[in-house]
């Protein structure tokens, strides 16, 4: 264990990781927002619960990392189904403001446990987050997506998503569906938060407010919401970018919120909406097969030709 | 012993009784056509048998069941599949996927399943785009499986509905103005595609505007005049009451 880690500069490999989680962290709140179309404006408390979780883990259990992480998961999914079950049955602005409302009161009841450390933060934590765990981490997220895109699961989160009356007449029980998708999504955040707590090594309430949960969300949407290569793309984007400028926080939100606009304006769809693994896949092996590319007709061959 | 029975179903929405006890009878392998002026209370009773709204008072009875208070996703189960008058698809969703969503309550692969793609998730997952397939050649859109349902021409979007709807083995089909915005070639083949579904041992009730449409495929026509039932019979008897005529407002009935 340790391919990736030291092969590149300290500072170029402590970017990667944050990429990585950032990933891990983002295609949980896609399956949320973008696949199933529920817009959860909390993303970052089920991160929060899964960082302190694996950290009192580490710390005053020394459990080994595997364990707390699994932990800091299962707690956060607890807690989605514990929130999720009341509110998941409100649609659209009610739904947002119950999840922002939870983000908060999880935030401002961290600040008052002393046995977390309060607002002091709970410091000490073991740096056990590596490059290799994290990119496995990633990649076991990335296909667990892929898998859940293409099945039956899958297909019916896209239909409640389109079209909820109709998914329901058609033998899906979206309370539940709903239900099991969002603690699912909630337990990635949790295996994030995990790998971030051993990463940064001290955790503070305010570290996971309302703007890191819209932070989370900025990837989805920029990459293109439903689409697992376009949350990739977002959450690499828009985590390197700040980091390689090295823009200070406040012009990082500048950023974000020009590029926001930007992107409603350009393209609302997100950079790669619409845009899976399958489709690209499918791309490619026309463009091998020679002779059968759809954009190769006579009399179509643009460049001004 | 009928397939569908609906005794006195009122519902009142507010002050507004959109149906107004109806009692209503279906048997098996028959094709009853619900008809009746804009705003009569039809596509309520589709609401009402497919359990999106539970009814104020009354009952519906499937199968010596009682449907009363079942959520749609149940009454799927049971066996009845329906379309929408305002087409209800997943409009990003391939056509293929539209239909295989329909196979939902005929399959079971959980969250485990999808992630862990077992042998038998795997085998399911065929069996599923099989009958979607079948079900995409009944309705003549097989073609059309790779492309997004929302860019469909308006006639094969509603072929798209009663396929997703087949997709699920139903024993009773409920279309809502199947023929609504199509041309007479289009009307003729949808026709031909419900007697067939007829004749493959399903039952359907159908609402409808299209008087001739009607007229040449029902077994049997009732209509509907402000959520009350003024009329119930063969197309012929129905054609010739007087309050049906009066209830089209003097309109010739044909
Ligand atoms: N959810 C609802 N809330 C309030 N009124 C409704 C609702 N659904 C239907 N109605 C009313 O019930 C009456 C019957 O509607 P509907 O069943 O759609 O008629 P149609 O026979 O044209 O299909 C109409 O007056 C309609 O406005
Ligand atoms: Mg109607």
């Amino acid at each position: 264990m340790g391919l990736l880690d030291g092969l590149l500069p300290a500072y170029y490999e402590s970017i990667l990781i944050t990429v990585g989680i950032y990933i891990i962290l983002a295609l949980g709140l896609n399956l949320i927002t973008g696949v199933t179309g529920q817009l959860n404006l909390g993303h970052a408390a089920y991160m929060c619960i899964g960082a302190y979780t694996s950290a009192i883990m580490s710390m005053h259990y020394g459990m080994p990392f595997i364990v707390a992480i699994l932990a800091g998961g299962l707690l956060a999914a607890a807690f989605g189904v514990v929130i999720g079950y009341p509110t998941l049955r409100l649609t659209g602005d009610y739904l947002a403001i119950c999840t922002l409302g939870f983000g908060e009161i999880l935030k401002s009841v961290l600040y008052n446990v002393p046995a977390v450390g309060g607002a002091m933060g709970l410091a000490g934590i073991p740096p056990k987050t590596t490059l290799t765990i994290v990119f496995i981490v990633m990649i076991i997220v990335i296909i667990s997506m892929v898998r859940v895109e293409s099945s039956r699961f899958g297909r019916a989160l896209v239909a409640i998503r389109e079209d909820e009356i109709a998914a329901e007449c058609n033998g899906i029980n979206a309370t539940k569906y709903k239900l099991q998708m969002f603690s699912l999504g909630c337990f990635i955040a949790g295996i994030g938060g995990a790998l971030w707590a051993h990463k940064i090594m001290v955790l503070q309430p305010r570290d996971f407010g309302f703007l890191k949960s819209i932070e989370i969300l900025n990837m989805v949407v920029l990459g293109g919401l439903g689409s697992i290569p376009g949350t990739i793309l977002g959450a690499t984007v828009l985590t390197s970018i700040p980091e390689i400028l090295r823009f200070s926080s406040e012009y990082r939100m500048l950023l974000y919120g020009a590029l926001l606009v930007a992107m409603m304006i350009f393209r609302p769809h997100g950079l790669m909406g619409g845009v899976s693994f399958n489709s690209i896949a499918k791309r490619g092996m026309r463009w091998l097969k020679p002779g059968d590319k759809p954009d190769d007709k006579p009399g179509q061959k643009g460049m001004g030709g | 012993m009928p397939l569908l029975e609906l005794n006195e179903v009122t519902i009142r929405f507010g002050g507004l009784i959109a149906v107004d006890s109806v009692d209503l009878v279906i048997e098996k392998g028959e094709i009853l056509s619900l008809i009746g002026p804009n705003g009569a209370g039809k596509s309520t009773v589709f609401n009402l048998v497919t359990g999106i709204y539970p009814p104020t008072a009354g009952t519906i009875t499937y199968k010596e069941q009682r449907l009363n208070g079942k959520k749609s996703y149940h009454i799927n189960r049971l066996g009845i599949a329906r379309t929408f008058q305002n087409i209800r698809l997943f409009p990003e969703l391939p056509v293929l996927d539209n239909v295989k969503v329909g196979r939902h309550c005929r399959s079971k692969a959980s969250v485990f399943g999808a992630l862990l793609r077992t042998p038998a998730v795997k085998a399911e997952e065929k069996a599923i785009e099989q009958k979607a397939l079948e079900c995409l050649e009944l309705m003549g859109l097989d073609h059309k499986k790779d492309e997004a349902a929302k860019n469909l021409p308006y006639g094969e979007q509603r072929r798209l509905e009663i396929a997703r709807a087949m997709a699920s083995d139903p024993e009773l089909l409920l279309l809502d103005e199947p023929a609504a915005g199509m041309n007479s070639t289009e009307k003729k083949v949808l026709v031909e595609k419900i007697t067939s579904i007829r004749d493959m041992g399903l039952t359907v009730f159908l609402v409808e505007h299209d008087m001739k449409f009607v007229m040449g495929i029902s077994d049997r026509v009732a209509v509907l005049d402000y959520g009350r039932k003024i009329a119930d019979g063969s197309p012929t008897e129905v054609q010739k009451n007087p309050d049906v005529i009066a209830a089209y407002l003097g309109k010739e009935v044909v």
